[in-house]
């Protein structure tokens, strides 16, 4: 099965060399993200449970650097990346079949956005850090041109914005991992996780060691995640990027912050996170409350769900800081539950965009009039992001506020709680705003989602948060053996 | 099996969102027979009377962390699926003559398909994490039934201010259960029974007295949320905005009660700490008169009923507060009867006389809806306590627990009797008797059987309800002593005055003869809450957007924009365009470098 | 023949270098950007000839310094074909080849 790893990644390669050769742009790029879907829900089935190990393990020495670095492009999945790339193909596919079929310059967004989804699912199937990071750049790149290039208001803006920040970023976290590979011993030296972990458990860094590699991974992983107060690029970026484009950069892209801290804070810096947990806490905090009221003030819906995403991020953070199994397993439930629900309600965004002419709050009402559809699922993914129970979001908040209360000083969960009411506010307030209510005069006349293919995008990412979120053990049994090993259990 | 209990609207309710919506009457049907299978399955678990443990699957299983969805069908949770079912049943009945011309009927049954598979599973919840999961979808359906007509602004601000005051309830309730659980290591209800009846106290608690009342006070919230309790008590009015079968059924008769049975549930952990029990028995007291008070001067029928129903649930609360958990549920049951019977009574009255609602505008309804108005008089007797109703039976329960225990809670209770009795006759005497005091009433008819027969049904519970009852709920035994029967004549009187009083005044007047504004504006809390609360954070929110935007966003992000452009600014003059010079640059510094190299460097060759 | 042995490394080096000069000079100094295209060239060749000489006077011989010659000379001539063309462009597009006209690409 380990072709079929390798497959998954060339997938979207080859399609943007077909695209640029003169395929149909779109046809292609969603047969190719289909096929991936599919592809990597077969490996699921044939994933091994119960293992914390890598599986369908392949790697090509060629393109290792030679002997000054030891790094080997190597892929493999356990469970943890297992999750991620189902993550990465179901929100691919949803975003690449709601790109409008009226699109300028097709040919150049699809390849753009192909390259963005192979160097997301490079990123979360490489074994070796180096590429990890590469291929997160190689993710990141298009993501600026897109945003640039075929965003909407202040797009301009927005995309120097993140291009700064996220370069800023990119800076940082390869200088954390330089240190990190520079920190281990001269002759175990490795960017393989597998070999890594080998070389320290037998001998961990010094903890004073281990406290400035975990700051600078935590600075370089938090931008990419949008860690309070490295977060302005987040919300500014995601509205002004085209839906597609949103629903992959918060929901996939953003990830990959996440995932690094999981893959290397966790296991490997133990001191280092125990050292800087208060700092680590403010910040979380600043981000679910102070983001979260700031949220409450947005008066255009793709800055709401911009900051909401950059809120949520806050309970991520929460969990891994906990350092605990359920915290750690709530993170990644909450990782998904995220994924979808922003990809969802990003692609909603786009639509009610491109119907009603604006997002803004003020301009909108009563749409549930007219698109009684787009208004149910908006309502799901809604209440998903407020944590309702039935829906993936709670599951992972759920497992994060019984970590979080079990870790840290009590004041600490209930501002984190709190976060729960703040989020119930915004999300209540824009349903309210855009779908209830009476129907602006000035609203121009626009349909539901009337076809099963315009819908099946949307219908697809809610289903994949009721079934999470009724069954979330689907995801914990996948998790569980991941989590273990990495808290060294 | 057992499981069909919770299933069968859980399916209903799947089954037309996703397939029937389009055939309405079908989906009527499905949703009305889907209760009455709850209904009959709870029959069957209450007859086997707590034997069945239902079977149960792990939803988490983590180390230190084990929740089950899991059933547990001891008697309290028998007898609430009991009234859970069978009020609701009838009230599905009655909402099809409600709705019958509504173009979203089949959403509106898919909503309480939706509604009574939560409402069910939170009695049915074998532990805390369970019941926080229904009690949350339980307040999702409210907040889609109240905002069923999402057209209307005032239905939408009402559905939002519901589930926003709710979710303040739940985030105490939230918090208490997370105590729990780092108290005792468990959130399952047996086990903490257990662990509660073995006497000693887990390490945390022993050592941090005031910890477990902060738990208590952590439950409690949740249950002020859920049952409307001072000062969460904003959102119930409100929630009228919805139909009024919505309103018997969720805002009346289950839902609001589900703050009362969590109470009972857990009320072996509040027990813990004298405290507790003191506040929850003062603020169910408080919200009792507070709430009657506002009656006095209301104009609209649902209001009326609403701010009753807040008295009601403050007198169960109150019980629950003096330890009579028992008087608690009796009440719980033969309320849900009465004022469903009332708010299907009113539902009546506004379907014939096309939506109005101001009682002001009614009048002499007593002979064009006889079936309405005489079982809309029972439920008004067996609300203000007349006696042999059941009412009567399960308020003297409470008070004379009242009595027993606290003097001062008892004089609060008795007089909110005197208040209920007055406020409930007011109301059917202007809405019911004497001559039509607008031309709205000129067309009102009879509604049909399908609308009567659950009111009759609703009638004869809300009589013999206290029958059904078990005997040890009956405060008839204890009347002997402690008091019963100065409690007993006390009350009766109460019910006298109340009745001439509210006869006497509104009898023949044509328009409200008394004034204070004070209850008519409900205490202004909703003024105070905007003024506070909903001006303070939006405030809030905008000063720190300000800050994100312009301090976070603009020193940070275009600080360093600004100071790019600057050097960007000075090393622009070394751009010329003239090739010699810039060669000449490039020479001169190959140059040195190779100087370097051979200098500096030599010795490391 | 005597003589000609006495030709040493350092005299072949020292070739290169006045050559080295000579272009280096020449693209320092020219105007015509094509004398400098043609100093460059001579800078190239330079460099080719301290490395054939290196090649043929180290102790053992390689053909290492060849093989980089030619190596050179291939990229050189391509160099020049792209170079050539650009410098053809250049001209219709401006009417000089005077480097001090063509300073549009500051910023």
């Amino acid at each position: 099965m380990s072709e079929l790893l390798i497959v998954i990644l060339i997938a979207p390669v080859l399609a943007c060399l077909g695209i640029a050769a003169g395929l149909p742009a779109k046809k292609t790029a969603l047969m190719t993200v289909l096929f991936n879907l599919v592809a990597s829900l077969l490996l699921a089935f044939k994933f091994q449970i119960g293992s914390a190990g890598y599986q369908f393990v392949s790697s090509i020495p060629a393109m290792s650097l030679g002997n000054y670095f030891n790094t080997n492009l190597k892929f493999g999945v356990d469970g943890l990346s297992l999750l991620l790339l189902l993550l990465t193909t179901v929100v691919s596919a949803a975003a690449v079949a709601v790109v409008p079929n009226d699109i300028k310059r097709p040919r150049e967004f699809f390849i753009l956005l192909l390259l963005v989804v192979s160097g997301a699912l490079g990123a979360f199937l490489s074994i070796d850090l180096f590429f990890l990071y590469i291929f997160h750049e190689i993710a990141l790149i298009p993501t600026f041109i897109l945003v640039g290039v075929w965003g909407n208001q202040d797009r301009k803006f927005a995309a120097i914005q993140m291009t700064i920040y996220l370069t800023l970023g990119s800076m940082v976290l390869l200088a954390g991992l330089l240190g990190f590979y520079f920190a281990m011993p001269e002759n175990v030296r490795s960017f393989d996780l597998e070999e890594i972990r080998v070389a320290l458990t037998a001998s961990p860094l010094a903890a004073s060691v281990q406290g400035w590699i975990y700051l600078l991974l935590l600075g370089g992983f938090g931008i990419l995640a949008s860690l309070c107060p490295f977060h302005t690029w987040a919300p500014a970026g995601d509205a002004a990027a085209p839906a597609p484009v949103a629903m992959l950069h918060a929901g996939v892209l953003k990830k990959v912050g996440i995932y690094g801290l999981l893959r290397l804070a966790v296991p490997f810096l133990h001191a280092g996170v125990h050292q800087y947990v208060d700092l680590f806490l403010i910040l979380i905090l600043l981000n679910v409350i102070y983001i979260g009221v700031v949220t409450i003030w947005q008066k255009e819906l793709g800055f709401m769900l911009g900051y909401s995403s950059v809120m949520h991020m806050g309970m991520l953070f929460l969990g891994i800081a906990s350092m605990s199994v359920l915290g750690l397993t709530g993170t990644v439930i909450l990782m998904l539950a995220h994924g979808f629900d922003i990809a969802l309600l990003f692609a909603l965004n786009g639509e009610i965009r491109r119907r009603a002419g604006s997002t803004h709050f003020a301009d909108l009402g009563g749409l549930a009039q007219r698109m009684p559809k787009l208004a149910f699922l908006f309502v799901i993914g809604g209440l998903a992001s407020l944590g309702m129970p039935g829906l993936a979001n709670f599951a992972g908040e759920i497992h994060v506020f019984f970590a979080a209360w079990k870790a840290f000083p009590w004041w600490v969960t209930v501002l984190a709680v709190w976060g729960i009411v703040i989020s119930a506010i915004y999300i209540l307030r824009a349903v309210r705003n855009i779908f209830f209510g009476d129907v602006p005069s000035t609203l121009p006349q626009s349909e539901d989602l009337v076809k099963w293919s315009q819908r099946w995008p949307f219908v697809m990412l809610a289903l994949a948060l009721i079934v999470i979120g009724f069954y979330p053990r689907i995801l914990t049994v996948f998790v569980q053996p991941v989590v273990n090993s990495l808290l060294g259990l | 099996m057992n499981w069909v209990v919770l299933l069968a609207p859980l399916i209903s309710a799947v089954l037309i969102t996703l397939v029937l919506h389009p055939m309405k009457k079908l989906s009527v049907l499905v949703s009305i027979l889907a209760c009455a299978v709850s209904f009959l399955a709870s029959l069957c678990l209450f007859y086997n009377n707590g034997a069945m443990h239902l079977s149960s699957i792990d939803w988490l299983d983590l180390p230190g962390l084990k929740v089950q969805i899991g059933g547990m069908a001891d008697h309290l949770a028998c007898l609430m699926l009991l009234v859970v079912s069978g009020v609701g049943l009838c009230i599905h009945i009655f909402a099809y003559g409600y709705m019958k011309e509504d173009p979203g009927l089949s959403r509106f049954f898919a909503k309480l398909s939706l509604f009574m598979f939560s409402m069910l599973g939170i009695v049915l919840a074998n532990n805390l994490v369970m019941m926080f999961i229904f009690w949350e979808l339980v307040g999702l359906s409210s907040y889609l039934l109240i905002g069923f007509w999402f057209q209307r602004p005032s239905a939408a601000e009402a559905a939002k201010k519901a589930f926003i005051v709710n979710r303040l309830g739940d985030f105490g309730f939230l918090l208490g259960i997370l105590g729990v659980w780092l108290a005792w290591g468990t959130v399952d209800f047996k086990e903490l029974s257990q662990q509660v009846a073995s006497g000693h106290l887990p390490a945390l608690l022993a050592n941090n007295p005031f910890a477990v009342t902060l738990i208590g006070i952590g439950l409690f919230m949740g249950c002020v949320g859920k049952s409307a309790q001072f000062p969460l008590h904003v959102w119930l009015p409100d929630a009228m905005e919805g139909p009024t079968p919505v309103s018997a059924l969720i805002h009346a008769a289950t839902m609001v009660a589900a703050g009362v049975y969590m109470l009972c549930r857990v009320f072996f952990i509040l027990e813990l700490s004298h405290q507790v029990l003191q506040v929850i028995a003062s603020l169910g007291a408080l919200t009792a008169i507070f709430a009657a008070l506002i009656a006095t001067q209301q104009n609209d029928i649902k209001r009326i009923l609403a701010y009753s129903t807040l008295s009601q649930l403050g007198y169960m609360v109150m019980a629950v507060g003096l330890g009579a958990t028992q008087a608690a549920m009796f009440h719980l049951s033969t309320h849900a009867f009465f004022k469903a019977l009332l708010f299907l009574g009113a539902g009546s009255v506004i379907h014939s006389l096309h939506h109005e609602q101001d009682i002001w505008k009614m009048g002499g309804l007593w002979k064009k809806m006889p079936v309405t108005a005489w079982t809309f008089l029972i439920g008004t007797l067996a609300l203000t306590g007349c006696p042999l109703l059941s009412g009567f039976f399960s308020k003297d329960a409470i008070l004379l627990a009242a009595f027993q225990h606290n003097k001062l809670v008892f004089s609060v209770g008795i007089i909110t009797a005197g208040l209920t009795a007055y406020y409930m006759f007011r109301l059917f005497a202007v809405a019911f008797l004497g001559k039509p005091r607008s031309h709205a009433v000129d067309h009102a008819h009879e509604s049909p059987l399908v609308m009567t027969a659950p009111l009759t049904i609703l009638a004869a519970l809300s009589v013999f309800g206290a029958l059904f009852g078990q005997e040890e709920y009956l405060g008839l035994e204890h009347a002997n002593h402690g008091g019963g029967w100065i409690v007993m004549g006390l009350s009766v009187c109460m019910f006298v005055l109340g009745i001439s009083g509210g006869l006497l005044l509104y009898l023949k007047s044509r328009e409200e003869p008394i004034h204070i504004s004070l209850f008519a504006n409900k205490f202004y809390s909703d003024e105070l809450y905007e003024a506070i609360f909903v001006n303070g954070q939006q405030l809030l929110a905008r000063l720190l957007d300000w800050v994100d935007r312009w301090i976070v966003g603009g020193f940070l992000v275009r600080g360093s924009a600004v100071l790019s452009t600057i050097t960007g600014e000075v090393l622009r003059l070394l751009q010329g365009g003239n090739l010699s010079a810039y060669v000449m640059v490039f020479i001169v510094g190959v140059v040195f470098l190779c100087y370097w190299v051979l200098v500096y460097l030599k010795p490391l060759f | 023949m005597e003589a000609f042995t006495q030709i040493t490394l350092n005299h072949y080096l020292a070739l290169s270098g006045i050559l080295f000069m000579i272009g280096m000079i020449g693209v320092m100094m020219r105007r015509n950007i094509i004398v400098i295209y043609m100093s460059l060239e001579l800078m190239l060749n330079a460099a080719n000839l301290a490395l054939v000489s290196f090649s043929r006077f180290s102790a053992v011989p390689k053909l290492d310094g060849h093989i980089m010659v030619f190596l050179i000379i291939t990229v050189a001539a391509a160099e020049v074909a792209v170079g050539l063309a650009l410098i053809v462009a250049l001209y219709r597009l401006k009417q000089t080849t005077n480097t001090g006209d063509l300073t549009s690409l500051k910023f």
